[in-house]
Formats: C-alpha cells, structure tokens, sequence
C-alpha cells in the first residue's frame, strides 16, 4: 500500500485527535455557554462573539501533537519522513476543507436567525463578507494555517532540540517588540490598520495562506534532519 | 550467503564523546545475531542508525545494499522493534495491530492474531494503560508476526515474565525455521538467547570488541572443576579467567581449545570439565577490555 495513504491511516485511527476534541471539546462548548448567555441577557443588538476562534486554536493543538506523537510512531515503525509529511499534509487539507465547509454551512444556517437569541457565533461582520466562495477560503486559509503554525514549532524542536525553541521563542518576541517599537516611533500604527481594514477578510486569509506554505516548507526541510 | 548490513567505520559522538567508535560489521541473510553488549554499550544507537532514524557523524551503512535514509525499498523490508518506541495517546493494542498490518508487507494476521492469544494481549486497552510487559508483549507480536528479512529487537523482554520469554523465544526459532530471515536479538540477558543466536557481535562503550560464530565463541573456552591442587596442576600454564573455590574444591575457566589429549589428562587427574556459559565469557571479554582502559587511564 502506498505509504502517503499509509500515514493518512495512522492519523485517521486519531479521530479523537483530529475530529472529536475540535469539535465536543474546543467549538462545542463555546457555542453552548454563549448560547446560555444569549438566551438568559437576550441582548438588543444581538450578541457578538469570538468563540469561533477556539476551532482555529485546536486546529494549532492537533498540528503539534500529530508531529509530538504520530512522528515517533510511524518514524520507528520504519516510514519515511518525506512520507509521513506528506501524508499529514494531505489529512491536514482534508480536515481543513472538511471544517471550512461544516463551518461555512453553519454560518448560513445561524444567517439572521442568529439561533433565536441574537447569537452571532459563525457568521460575523467583516468575516462573513464577499461571496461563498470568499467566505469559505477565509476559514479554510485560517484553519490551515493554524495547524502548520502548530506542526512548525514542533517541526523546530523536532530538529533542533529543545535550544532551538529556547532560542527560536526570544528571538520572535525581541524581534516583535522592537518592530512594536519602531511602529510606534514613526507613527506607522494608523497605516497598518488602515491597510488592513482596507482589505477584505479573503484577501487577508490568502496572506494566512502564504505564511502556512512557507511553515509548510520549513517544516518538511526540518523533518527530513529530525531523528527521534 | 548475501550481505544484507554492511557497516563501515561507523561512528556517532554526542557533545565530545564517541557513543558509537569506529565500528565495521556484516550481516548476512539467514542468520540470528546477537548485539550484546552493556548497557549504554551503543548497541541501539547503532541499530537507530541501521534504519536511518539517527545519522551517522562519520562512517557507512548500507541496508539491503543501500543506503537507508529516505529509502523505502530498504524500510520497507526492515522492522526495529524498541523499548522506547512511543505510540500516540489514544491508540489501542488493536488500532497499532491493524496499522502494522498495512505498513509490513509480509504481515500474517493469522500468526499476530495467534500470537495476541498467546501473550494474553487485550487487544481493545489503550496503549496508555498497557502494564511494561504488555507494551513488550506487542513489541514482540509486531516484530514476529511482521516477518520482515530484517527484524531487530532492541531489550524485547522489558517486564515479561519468564513464561512469556520462554514463549517469545519458542515463537521465534518455530517461525525463523519456517520463514528464515535475519534477526538481530539486542539485549544483556545473554544465557537465555544463547541457545537461539548462530552469530555474536559485542559491543562495549561503543567499540567493537567481539564478531565471531556462536560455536567459535563457546569453543574458546571450558571450565574444570574438582580438588583444588588437582586443578591448579591441570590449569598452570593456561590463560585463567575465572577460579572459584569452595571448600577444597576449585572451578577455573580457561582459556583455549579443548584437545584430545587435554581431555585425557582431565580425566586422570578425576576433574570434570564443563562448556562455559556464553554469558560467563562475555562478562570476561567486556571487563577485561574496561580493565585495560582502567589502567590506561591510571
């Protein structure tokens, strides 16, 4: 059997991992407890949250422990990295489409019904504009991105150890706060969001997309030196 | 007979120090091999580096006749069975069985499912919860039942009991006898295997120190036991490695090739003479070796 599809089989007997906490342990419940709020503050002009964003989260959690747990596995039962990356690549796209379409279905069912308690918890201003078609690559971009953001930081401690997250981690804040620094210094703040709300969710989603590719091909680089 | 590992100058340093120094050996088809050795010896991280999970520093390794890194005709045909081999979370003894099942193209489910019956294995408990003999136990059943032409077992026995190891080893030479391929048995509990190994190599502080057949090894040395000046007599002259007396008596091993004429002079003399245990003769060989460093150290 072709070992791609292989790997694609290790992670699919996971369905705890990929599909079960996503979705009864990450959006479930968040939907529920706003629900309850909703349905107990009955507020006027509806109420607007971001609980969406913990699928997003767990999707980040199943990129690093498919790269903790599954990687040893299949490393020691004799798979190739090129092959275990490759089909975790392929599970991650699949799941990612599979979400972003359950997702997109639940927004037009909440459309302005919004659950009989003013609840907006899938279909959001601004993220639930543009066509379907735009409105279905935002959350799948986004998905996709959170779980190779997740696999690419274990991709680093996979190759170098510990040291690499010790130094990788001060680096970005360092690097982060002085960039903070410097927008502060020459005013550049009032830009940046002006070129962010001047765009749409999708066309931001595909800038997502383009930081996942580039974690992607880091990552499959990192694996290929990894040793467990 | 065909050279299925090759290793050349294998070397592999950790911060300074070499856990592999400089080891060269070859496997052949069809053999049951012994990596015996200490623990901390390097024999796994020599075994890490035959399936390409860990690289060399320096040295060659040719599986197969190839090299092993990212090399599916290789992996495909090998199977490492260790004690650290993690599995993840939330998978039970019968999701791995099934995965290995795809993943080893000689997989007989009829031999696993035969064997999960043998060791008692609760095929739906989750890993997690698998006692230390039980996560040997599946070790075991993947390696036989994968019936890969090479199958490595790194310390298979962890928490198994003598029953289930005398099982393990019967279940090895009644399937190696049916379908013979090369298996490396790694571990320290040396009598117990000895019967089953054809081929020796000792590994100590990561040297190679040992590469012989079995029979060569056990034919190296012998025991003779009796009155104790009778002994003394039988022995002077001979390279002694070990003397144990109690009461008047004296057990010596020695060192060399028993002759027809040794032979006659022992019974004379009323001595009994014994094979030596393979153990007892490694222990010599690895502390005489971490003697003479002991010394250069000095």
């Amino acid at each position: 059997m072709n070992r791609i599809a292989t790997v694609m089989k290790i992670h699919a007997k996971d369905k705890l991992m990929w599909l079960i906490l996503p979705w009864c342990l990450g959006l479930l419940p968040a939907f529920l407890v706003n629900f309850l709020i909703g349905g107990i503050v009955q507020p006027e002009e509806g109420l607007y949250t971001g609980g969406l964003a913990s699928i997003f989260v767990w999707m980040m959690v199943v990129g690093i422990v498919t790269l903790t747990k599954s990687f040893p596995f299949a490393l020691g039962l004799s798979i190739r990295r090129t092959d275990f990356f490759l089909g975790t690549l392929m599970m991650i796209i699949v799941v990612c489409l599979g979400s972003s379409v359950v997702l997109l279905a639940l927004s037009f069912l909440e459309g302005d019904w919004a659950w009989g308690v003013g609840l907006h918890f899938f279909k959001l201003p601004y993220l639930s504009d543009g066509s379907l078609a735009e409105q279905w690559w935002t959350l799948f971009a986004t998905a996709f991105h959170m779980s190779f953001l997740g696999f690419g930081i274990v991709a680093v401690y996979r190759r170098f150890g510990r040291m690499g997250l010790f130094i990788m981690f001060p680096v970005i804040f360092v690097g982060g706060s002085v960039l903070a620094l410097l927008c502060t210094y020459f005013g550049w703040w009032a830009d940046i969001f002006n070129w962010l709300s001047g765009h749409s969710a999708a066309l931001l989603a595909s800038w997502l997309f383009v930081g996942a590719v580039i974690y992607a091909l880091l990552s499959f680089f990192m694996i290929r030196k990894a040793t467990v | 007979m065909k050279n299925i590992v090759e290793v050349k100058g294998l070397t592999k340093t950790y911060g300074g120090v070499n856990a592999v120094d400089d080891v060269s050996f070859t496997m052949e088809s069809g053999k049951i091999y012994g990596l015996l050795g200490r623990n901390g010896a390097g024999k796994t991280t020599i075994m890490h580096m035959l399936t390409a999970q860990m690289f060399p520093t320096s040295g060659k390794v040719h599986v197969f006749g190839e090299t092993p890194y990212e090399n599916n005709r290789v992996l495909s045909q090998v199977c490492f069975i260790k004690e650290s081999q993690k599995y993840p979370d939330h998978f039970r003894v019968s999701d791995v069985l099934e995965l290995c099942h795809v993943i080893f193209p000689n997989w007989d489910q009829q031999f696993a499912d035969q064997l999960v019956n043998d060791f008692r294995l609760p095929l739906k408990r989750g890993i997690k919860k698998l006692s230390r003999g039980m996560l040997s136990s599946l070790g075991v059943i993947i390696g036989l039942a994968s019936r890969a032409p090479l199958t490595m077992f790194d310390e298979p026995y962890l928490g198994l009991d003598a029953v289930a190891r005398e099982l393990f080893y019967d279940r090895l030479i009644e399937d190696y006898a049916e379908h013979p391929r090369t298996i490396v048995l790694s571990t320290h509990l040396i009598d117990e295997v000895s019967r089953i190994l054809e081929h020796i190599i000792v590994i100590d502080s990561g040297k190679l120190i040992l590469n012989k057949d079995a029979d060569t090894i056990r034919g190296q040395a012998y025991s003779a036991i009796g009155q104790a000046e009778k002994v003394e007599s039988f022995i002077s002259g001979q390279e002694t490695i070990d003397r144990k007396p109690f009461g008047g008596l004296l057990s010596a091993t020695v060192l060399g090739s028993l002759d027809p004429e040794r032979r006659k002079q022992a019974e004379l003399l009323g001595l009994e003479l014994t094979p030596v245990s393979l153990q007892q003769l490694i222990v010599h060989l690895t502390k005489q070796k971490s003697d003479l460093r002991a010394v250069d150290f000095r």
